[in-house]
């Protein structure tokens, strides 16, 4: 008897619950997942704050406007742990359950690729944080519908180098070092080398080693042969560090440039006075003027310091609002539209939706510089 | 041509390492006719051993240097107390002392994973970065100390072995143990003191690789190469162990320089089985049926 009071109960209320979602009809509802728990938990939670937040603002301000109408924003997070079958569960309780509009995140890419087919099966558009493998939004040269992002992707990181080396630092002849057996390293030479000589400079040398490999100096001998201007190396800090002691031990005096892979606290402490005044391209710098509001506002409500997610998931707020209002209408199928050829000023960049590719292209990329042994930020640079 | 001067000097510079680590392998297959894989795991905590040295202990490069290399002469030891001398007692089969090297160098390698951590680490810088220049050539401080420190040490192996009573006991022991023992040879003594030799030779080589590049669990991986390296050379013989390390540098190093790095591996090692097919003992070794 008593259970079946419960049950009375719980069906009741699950129906006014229902009534009262659909009489508040001024409330868009709002998806988000990552890892709220295991390794990557720092970041998820970074982001879902960072939303939090945001939506927090809007909804003081007023709400927003969308088809000369004010809406409140809600936003509904499930932790998917990391894993991506996780990430497929709950993105169909988000779209089937909870009705979402739109959702964001996830921050890796092994988390945002799998979600597509349930995505497009429910109309619903999604918007990725730092998944930068390109494979996130298009897949066999096909572009996914419903999925975006507000990150550069890795190979873009190439094409960004080679033209702060050419039109910045005036270097017309570079050389590459890259590990042929990691996609990563293999996608930045490419684009940095169809760049850098698109736009008139010449790659003097082109050397590859493999994962695992401790000594460069055969391909650095040649590279100092080749008399380049700069040393392109587009893998990570430990073959960076290596490579750079290496070629300093061969009187190679060349400035070296890299890309995300490079800045750890680990590059400094092994590669010291061989990576003095190197380059390498980030997503952002924490010391660049325009990302200081929302540091500060961020800190204010929550006691400590953003990561680098929330920076990016702050513009996937702004990219989805934007998204809405171009849209005129609370539906997933007009958002998805509208967010194609779409252009905001984020605080890591101007994002600008290709329709072709769902990436932001010519986003703006930091330029990074080792002075003294710290990370100085030097501009803003897009690959044009 | 100044890059193929400087091609050489690479070649010699990575050659000499191997010739480190080969050294150690040639020494101990000359007397107990298995290839001890032990010693990967041995060279790479001589690497901790000398990082330990002189980041914990602050001791001066030569101390922090002895130090690692008086260690892994330990540890060489106890691998072979634990690991093949209750095998070489029951007089069992050389199979059953290769797996039991390859188990000694899986643990060694995860005991430091699980104490240590699986991280890298650093050498402090000992030696300046800057090259001495010749010229148009660059030959870095380090490898040129590296070469003297490394022929010192080969030559008064050589020395030791060519001159003393203990040193014609290990030259006897390489030509027949069992002999050996009936003439009144402590061949136990004599193992031992082979282990302990190549457990010297192994520190050194891991302090110099983990000052030339980083200190990591898997250096034992590389060893691989100064394996081939002994074998092509002739395992069994120690001037040969340096040719064939001194030849697969350079092998490398030009393949490297002059084609691609992504056919080195390759080229290398067919050129090594192309000499083995024509010299199966190797450039230098003996051509005796039991050690083939």
């Amino acid at each position: 008897m008593k259970r079946a009071l419960f049950v009375l109960v719980l069906v009741l209320s699950i129906a006014l619950v229902g009534c009262a979602g659909s009489a508040k009809s001024d409330t868009i509802k709002v998806g988000w997942f990552g890892a709220l728990t295991g390794d990557q938990a720092v970041w998820g939670e970074n982001e879902f704050n960072t939303v939090k937040m945001l939506f927090e603002e809007y909804n003081n301000a007023g709400g927003i406007e969308v088809g000369g109408k004010k809406y409140k924003l809600e936003a509904i997070g499930y932790d998917n742990k990391g894993d991506a079958q996780e990430a497929v569960n709950v993105v169909k309780r988000l779209t089937g359950q909870d009705k979402v509009v739109a959702i964001l995140g996830p921050n890796a890419s092994g988390n945002a690729i799998p979600i597509a087919p349930v995505l497009e099966q429910a109309k619903v558009p999604d918007i990725a944080t730092v998944a930068t493998n390109p494979k996130v939004t298009v897949l066999d040269g096909k572009v996914k519908p419903y999925n975006f992002r507000v990150c550069f992707i890795d190979p873009y990181q190439g094409a960004v180098a080679a033209g702060y080396a050419y039109d910045r630092l005036n270097d017309s002849k570079a050389a590459i070092l890259y590990d042929v057996s990691d996609d990563y390293s293999q996608g930045l030479r490419e684009f940095f080398k169809a760049n850098f000589e698109k736009k008139g400079g010449t790659i003097v040398a082109d050397e590859s080693f493999n994962g695992g490999d401790v000594d460069f100096r055969p391909q650095l001998s040649k590279i100092k042969a080749a008399n380049p201007d700069i040393i392109f190396m587009p893998y990570f800090f430990k073959e960076v560090a290596l490579s750079a002691n290496q070629a300093r031990e061969l009187g190679i005096k060349t400035t070296l440039m890299g890309g995300d892979g490079w800045p750890s606290d680990q590059l400094i402490s092994m590669g010291g006075k061989s990576v003095e005044g190197s380059y390498f391209v980030n997503h952002l710098d924490y010391a660049d003027p325009a990302v200081q509001d929302y540091k500060a506002r961020y800190k204010a409500k929550y006691g400590k310091e953003t990561e680098l997610n929330g920076y990016l998931v702050h513009d996937a707020v702004l990219l989805l609002v934007a998204g809405l209002q171009k849209a005129g209408k609370v539906n997933g199928e007009a958002l998805a539209k509208a967010l194609e050829g779409i252009q905001v000023q984020g605080i890591t960049g101007m994002i600008n939706i290709s329709p072709e590719t769902h990436n932001p292209e010519g986003k703006d990329a930091a330029i990074i510089k080792i002075v003294d042994g710290q990370y100085v930020f030097q501009e803003k640079y897009a690959a044009k | 041509m100044t890059q193929f001067f400087q091609q050489v000097i690479n070649g010699l510079s990575i050659g000499s390492v191997y010739a480190l680590m080969a050294v150690g392998y040639s020494l101990v297959y000359s007397i107990m006719n298995f290839s001890n894989f032990a010693h990967g795991g041995v060279i790479m905590l001589g690497a901790y051993f000398g990082f330990f040295s002189l980041t914990l202990l602050h001791l001066p490069f030569l101390a922090a240097f002895l130090l690692a290399s008086i260690g892994t002469t330990i540890l060489a030891i106890v691998v072979e107390r634990i690991a093949y001398k209750p095998l070489r007692e029951r007089k069992a089969p050389f199979l059953y002392f290769i797996i039991s090297a390859m188990g000694a160098s899986i643990l060694l390698e995860n005991i430091v994973i699980a104490t240590i951590g699986p991280t890298f680490r650093t050498y402090p810088e000992v030696f300046a970065r800057t090259p001495i220049s010749i010229g148009p050539l660059a030959i870095g401080r380090l490898d040129l100390l590296m070469f003297v420190i490394s022929a010192v040490c080969l030559t008064a192996l050589i020395l030791f072995i060519e001159k003393t009573k203990m040193g014609k006991a290990i030259q006897a022991a390489a030509y027949n143990i069992k002999a050996c023992a009936l003439m009144g040879i402590n061949t136990d003594k004599v193992i031992l003191i082979v282990f302990g030799l190549g457990g010297f030779l192994a520190g050194v080589a891991g302090v110099f690789f983990g000052m030339k590049y980083t200190v990591y669990p898997q250096i034992g991986n590389i060893t691989t190469k100064s394996f081939i390296a002994a074998v092509f050379g002739g395992l069994g013989s120690l001037p040969g162990a340096v040719l064939g390390s001194v030849i697969l540098g350079i092998l490398e190093t030009f393949v490297a320089g002059y084609l691609s790095s992504q056919y080195r591996d390759l080229i290398a090692f067919v050129i090594l089985i192309g000499v083995l097919i024509i010299r199966p003992s190797g450039i230098m070794g003996k051509n005796t049926e039991d050690k083939a």
